[in-house]
């Protein structure tokens, strides 16, 4: 190769945050971009124009918004999670979201790890219209940090906590070995489209959990020396990607029958601290934000590095990609949000 | 001989010349003088008669063939009583008066030489001289052709007596015929006699007339008579008594040596030292240099006292008298042995044996040596370790160390009086720089003889160094700092020679005390160095752009690797159906550095916020790195905030936050963002940066700071217009420059063609008074207009010269000079800028002309100069004690001179501002005062300067005035009081 490009700059650059943004969300069907920031803030973007059309105090205190979560499954809504212990539900209108949330969720946490909405694999998504019945989980640690909750979003009520609070005795023991909960993805497995649930923690070490035994972990690894920060799985749900604070990324896949996860790749970074990670819905490519601000685009599939994308002047939080891969958003604490296209997918002809 | 034949035989001789001046008072033909004469000269000596009689008529031939010529006994006698009785003065004013002015001319040569000339040369040449030289004294009106005659009959004799027959060596050899014939010889007995002779010898060239021959000019003379009197004193040291010591310094064997040093003192007196000199160094060193070859040092001494060749030189220096002659001669022979390779022990000797026995018994010479060859004058290094050597050493040097050395008892009192000299505050302010080199070189040779418990020993020099050292530190000036470091240097050295201490980065070990000033050549640089560095235009910043040619290579790439990639693809496993495009995912350059990650500032008001959190270093230092790209950048808030930054960056202490070695680039950060304050928002910034001037709550470096960042401020907001401004002045006052005034400038768009004249529509008288130009354009990308030219014309040239400016600092110089002057005076807790705090001071001052010269020739600087003029005219301030602040006055004095614009100071004038004129006659006054009388030398050079330019303007200033007296002639009579003013440096022209 004669020279390598240089990195791509962000397409537009979304500013109006008076605080670090921690999370951005795209609408799965709109292009809307929901981002939250330090200050208790919640921003909707549109990203045609580039421009914020509706913005809320969603979580007054000094934590702030935490986490903003969108899904198909969810619709036309969007979860805030707040470090004032709750967790909000808005509806999306014409003009921004509804003045007041849907519903609110005293979770009674406050820790550091992002809410997560089930993952659900692309044939399932794509099957039809009775996706919508199945049981729209979010996942996020509880009371007990180490604890993981499972909430039913359409009977607003909690179903579930993993350990089960029951033999408490042992599962608090080895929780406490792991820490507090740091990172949750959950999703439905292609083939039986039972509730899984991945759980990075503190000390580094990964569970994966099985909705239908929730007495004990299916697996158990422990990839990273240091807490687990992200989790992401890829839209087949049958791999994912790791980020910690530790200098590595891990990719790893999920073998289902056998239960086993196991590294496909393990890359090692100049700077330790990924505290996002996300893969695109087309599964070609996957992505890092890093407290070194950088971020990071690797080929998902083969694991090689893609690009360094510097823009942001400090730490970055989370990155995501729009549902039609067009577009990916990562936020900072630098107070903007980047808007990003990279290899953008062919137009199906 | 008893006393009665010798009173006949005066009488005979007395008798004789009767004879003959009866016989010349009768003649009234030449041939007849010649007879007389030859008849007297045939008596005292042997005249060639038949050369005599073949010159004169035959009538007298026979008479002088057959005159009588006596026996050489008969001749011997007559002639000792003919020449040291009273005869022969007799004679010789007959000869001079008599035979002179009216025969002398009508001699034959060859009878002038046989019986005129020989009167003189057979005589003794003292007695002679004593006859000769009075005659010149007599006063005659210089038309007189009589007393012309004699004079040059006189000079003549003079140079045939003294420099062709080396009459001088003759007479360092009759002193002591003085001795053997005592009966005869009556006056010349006392030592006043011989001091008269010498006077008599060495007024020789100052009594001559102007048309007299050259040889007896003062410096051919005097280098004649030197070689002879060094000759003749060294024929006859051989002849002096074998052991020397029993030669008495007064008895009259030493006479003649007692002659040649008062001649010698005589001559350096008349200024001619180094004629004496440069002949006497030559044979002393030849001297020497033979005796090192073959002697050693210890044996020295006892071989040259022992050796008759070397007494006149023991003793030349003895016998003089004259203090002064000695001191010109010891400081002549040094220079002379400098400008000549001579190695430290030959020098040594060669002062050793002009000077050791008087140096011994003289206080005088002593403290010559060691009082005013070390603190009074200032020679070359080299002759500074002689003299140290020889005078406060006492050894001769050695090749084996100092091991052996046994000090001389002076040595360490001498060593105390030089430090206590050395380390007043007021000699570093008074004296001169090479006055304080020379000094400190002589410190520091003799503290490098000094071992540890000599310098405890000596508990003041310890104490007296230290305090020297450290005033020296706190001067601005670089060159004495480093003297102060030197000194440590050396001083660290004699205490503990493993441990140096070096005060300066660049160090080396061994110390130059040449300091650059004592060196022969000097070379002064002038202010015109620095008045470059001030005009010297910034180079723009050169724009980065990313090259758009790579982007596509790279796009060529990606499709080839595209095809290439295809096959591979194939074989892989795929679930996504339009997976076959992975190969597109082609990597950026992934290249990474940390240069950015230290940016974290984005906000002003995060960076006034770090700068505050002195526990926080890490925050301090990335403050410090983005804060002036923030600045620049020049925010909406940046107005709110500046002067919280400011505050913030003059209280921060880099030297605490930065790291071990990056002080400096912490110091020059936040020097530049104070830069970059005062010139993005100058009046917020500067209301904060004047306060804390004289605020007790900063220190000394931090003034200076502020000064400095004031000054760098100021030019860069006048940036280049100064420049163009001064070319302007320039051309005015010498030549005009090469585009008449009236033309377009160049400037404008890249492509635009030159400039054509064009006649106007109608060109009638009237109109043409305007010149016109066109040229063409090239026209901007996206541009539309209908016309393609634009015209200038004259009429509006000049103001569009004026919206060219870019000097923004004028408006600014008000809120930049005023706040600053005041209250520079006051003496406040923790301020004192007139005393301690002079450094401060001196920056000041040089920061207000710095400001001046920014507003060089705008109507601004002609409303400051007064104040400024008013400032730096204060006693305190322009008669500083040092030399740093009298600098700075000079450099704005200078300023002012080069801002005002002679028309304003015209108009001052006709107004009858005093303050201007006033003022300006002040820096004519001041700048002329300091020329003559600084010790500084830069002072004295830019004293120089100032002055030259205070006459260019007073020439533009009187120009301004005639036109204006034209203007006044044409116009209603102004009721002027220009009479009455006396226009600065007006009659220079």
């Amino acid at each position: 190769m004669a020279s390598a490009r240089p990195p791509p700059d962000p397409v537009a650059v979304l500013r109006g945050h008076r605080a670090a943004v921690m999370d951005v969300s795209f609408h799965p069907s709109r292009s809307l971009l929901f981002s939250g920031a330090s200050d208790g803030e919640l921003r909707v973007w549109d990203t045609v124009r580039n421009r914020t059309i509706f913005s809320t105090w969603a979580h007054i205190g000094a934590a702030g918004v935490y986490s903003v979560a969108t899904n198909a499954a969810l619709g036309n809504r969007v979860i805030s999670q707040g470090r004032d212990g709750s967790c909000k539900c808005w509806e999306i209108e014409e003009a921004g979201l509804s003045r007041k949330p849907l519903f609110t969720i005293r979770t009674n946490s406050y820790h550091f790890c992002k809410v997560s909405l089930t993952k659900t694999p692309k044939s399932v998504q794509t099957d039809g219209g009775d996706s919508t019945e199945v049981v729209n989980i979010m996942a996020l640690p509880g009371e007990d940090p180490s604890q993981v909750e499972l909430w039913d979003l359409t009977a607003v009520k909690r179903v579930m906590s993993l350990p089960q609070s029951s033999n408490s005795n042992l599962a608090g023991q080895t929780s406490n070995q792991r820490g507090m909960c740091m990172a949750i993805q959950a999703f439905y497995t292609s083939e039986t489209q039972v509730l899984n649930l991945l759980s990075g923690y503190e000390d580094g070490s990964m569970l994966w959990w099985d909705f239908r035994r929730p007495e004990a972990p299916v697996s158990s690894v422990k990839f990273h020396s240091e807490a687990v920060l992200s989790v992401a799985i890829d839209n087949i749900c049958n791999g994912g990607i790791s980020g910690g604070a530790d200098n590595k990324i891990f990719m790893f896949s999920l073998d289902q029958q056998k239960s086993i996860c196991t590294v496909r790749k393990e890359i090692e970074l100049e700077r330790p601290g990924i505290a996002g990670a996300a893969i695109r819905p087309d599964n070609k490519i996957a992505a890092s934000a890093g407290w070194d601000h950088r971020l990071r685009v690797y080929n998902y599939r083969k694991g090689n590095a893609l690009a360094l994308l510097k823009y942001h002047s400090g730490s970055s939080n989370a990155v995501t990609f729009s549902d039609d891969c067009r577009q990916m958003a990562s936020c900072s604490e630098d107070t903007t949000v980047a808007l990003w296209e990279l290899y953008p997918p062919k137009d199906r002809i | 001989m008893n006393d009665k034949e010798r009173a006949e035989l005066e009488n005979l001789a007395l008798q004789k010349v009767a004879e003959v001046s009866s016989a010349i008072d009768a003649a009234r033909h030449v041939d007849e003088v010649i007879c007389a004469l030859h008849s007297l000269a045939a008596l005292i000596f042997s005249v060639d008669s038949s050369l005599v009689s073949g010159a004169v008529d035959q009538r007298f031939k026979d008479q002088i063939l057959s005159a009588k010529c006596a026996t050489d006994s008969e001749r011997g006698s007559f002639r000792n009583n003919f020449y040291y009785g009273s005869a022969f003065p007799t004679m010789a004013r007959l000869l001079l008066f008599e035979v002179a002015p009216n025969w002398l001319t009508q001699f034959p040569k060859s009878v002038r030489s046989q019986i005129y000339d020989q009167f003189f040369l057979e005589g003794p040449s003292i007695g002679v001289l004593e006859e000769l030289i009075p005659i010149l004294n007599k006063k005659g009106s210089d038309k007189d052709p009589v007393h012309d005659k004699i004079c040059s009959s006189v000079e003549r004799l003079l140079v045939l007596c003294y420099l062709k027959k080396e009459g001088i060596r003759q007479m360092v050899i009759e002193f002591d015929l003085v001795e053997k014939q005592k009966g005869v010889a009556v006056k010349k007995d006392d030592k006043n006699s011989v001091s008269r002779v010498a006077q008599l010898l060495a007024s020789i060239p100052d009594k001559i007339r102007p048309q007299a021959s050259s040889k007896l000019s003062s410096f051919s003379f005097f280098k004649e008579a030197t070689i002879q009197l060094i000759a003749g004193a060294e024929e006859k040291s051989m002849q002096l008594p074998s052991v020397c010591d029993t030669i008495e310094k007064d008895s009259p064997q030493n006479y003649a040596i007692f002659f040649v040093g008062e001649t010698f003192s005589r001559i350096i007196r008349r200024g001619s030292t180094d004629i004496v000199v440069s002949e006497m160094v030559p044979r002393i060193y030849d001297l020497v240099k033979s005796l090192l070859l073959s002697y050693s040092n210890a044996s020295l001494p006892s071989v040259m006292e022992s050796t008759p060749k070397f007494w006149f030189w023991l003793y030349l220096v003895e016998t003089m008298r004259d203090q002064y002659s000695i001191e010109r001669l010891a400081e002549g022979i040094l220079r002379q042995l400098a400008s000549r390779a001579v190695t430290d022990t030959e020098a040594y000797w060669i002062l050793w044996l002009l000077f050791n026995r008087s140096y011994n018994h003289t206080g005088t010479i002593r403290a010559m040596f060691v009082d005013k060859f070390i603190l009074w004058k200032v020679f070359p290094v080299s002759c500074l370790r002689w003299i140290l050597q020889y005078s406060i050493f006492e050894v001769a040097p050695t090749m084996e160390g100092h091991v052996k050395w046994q000090k001389p008892p002076h040595f360490v009192d001498t060593l105390q009086h030089l430090v206590t000299i050395w380390s007043k505050r007021e000699f570093v302010q008074s004296s001169s720089v090479e006055q304080q080199a020379y000094l400190t070189a002589a410190v520091g040779l003799c503290l490098e003889k000094m071992s540890k418990q000599e310098l405890e020993t000596a508990k003041d020099v310890l104490s007296l160094i230290l305090q020297g050292v450290s005033c020296r530190l706190e001067s601005p000036i670089d060159l004495v700092r480093k003297m102060a470091s030197a000194i440590a240097l050396t001083f660290s050295k004699a205490v503990d020679p493993k441990n140096p201490l070096y005060l300066d980065d660049n160090h080396s070990d061994v110390v130059d005390w040449e300091f650059e000033v004592l060196t022969q050549k000097k070379v002064i640089i002038t202010t015109s160095s620095r008045k470059q560095f001030i005009n010297k235009p910034k180079t723009p910043l050169q724009e980065k752009s990313r090259e758009n040619l790579g982007d596509k290579e790279a796009q060529k790439s990606i499709l080839i690797e595209e095809i290439s990639d295809k096959g591979v693809e194939e074989d892989e496993k795929d679930h996504d159906s339009d997976s076959s495009s992975d190969s597109s995912l082609e990597p950026y350059d992934l290249s990474d550095d940390d240069s950015d990650l230290n940016k974290t500032f984005t906000q002003l008001a995060d960076i006034v916020a770090a700068l505050r959190k002195p526990d926080d270093p890490d925050g301090v230092e990335r403050a410090l790195d983005a804060v002036e790209k923030l600045v620049r950048a020049s925010p909406d808030e940046l107005h709110h905030n500046s002067s919280d930054i400011v505050r913030a960056l003059v209280h921060v202490r880099c030297a605490d936050v930065a790291a071990e070695g990056e002080e400096e680039s912490s110091e020059e950060k936040r020097h530049k963002a104070l830069v970059s304050l005062l010139v993005t928002c100058p009046f917020e910034s500067l209301d904060v940066v004047t306060k804390l001037l004289y605020s007790s709550s900063v220190d000394i470096s931090q003034r200076i700071l502020i000064i400095d960042v004031m000054t760098e401020a100021a030019l860069e907001l006048s940036e280049t217009k100064i420049i163009t401004k001064e070319q302007q002045r320039k051309g005015n006052l010498i030549t005009s420059t090469s585009q008449p005034w009236f033309r377009p400038g160049d400037r404008g768009p890249v492509g635009a063609g030159p400039w054509r004249e064009v006649s106007g529509p109608g060109t009638s008288m009237l109109q043409n008074w305007s010149h016109q130009y066109e040229r063409e354009l090239p026209s901007r990308p996206g541009q539309r207009k209908l016309g393609k030219t634009r015209k200038w014309s004259a009429a509006n040239s000049k103001d569009l010269q004026q919206e060219w400016s870019k000097n923004r600092f004028p408006m600014y110089a008000a809120a930049f000079m005023l706040p600053a002057m005041q209250g520079f005076d006051k003496k406040r807790h923790g301020v004192d800028l007139l005393n301690r705090d002079f450094v401060v001071l001196g920056k000041l001052i040089y920061m207000l002309g710095v400001c001046m010269k920014c507003i060089a020739m705008h109507p601004e600087a002609s409303a400051l100069a007064p104040a400024l003029l008013d400032m730096i005219r204060s006693r305190d301030v322009s008669h500083h004690p040092e030399a740093y602040v009298r600098r700075s006055v000079l450099f704005a004095a200078s300023c002012i001179l080069v801002a005002l614009h002679p028309s304003y100071v015209a108009s001052a004038l006709i107004e009858g501002n005093q303050d201007i004129s006033t003022g300006l006659e002040w820096i004519r006054i001041y700048s002329l005062h300091v020329a003559e009388s600084d010790p500084d030398t830069e002072c004295a050079s830019m004293a120089m300067n100032c002055l030259q330019l205070h006459s260019e303007i007073a020439l533009e200033t009187s120009r301004a005035l005639e036109s204006a007296d034209r203007m006044k002639a044409q116009s209603r009579t102004l009721p002027s009081k220009l009479d009455n003013i006396i226009i600065p440096f007006a009659n220079m022209n």
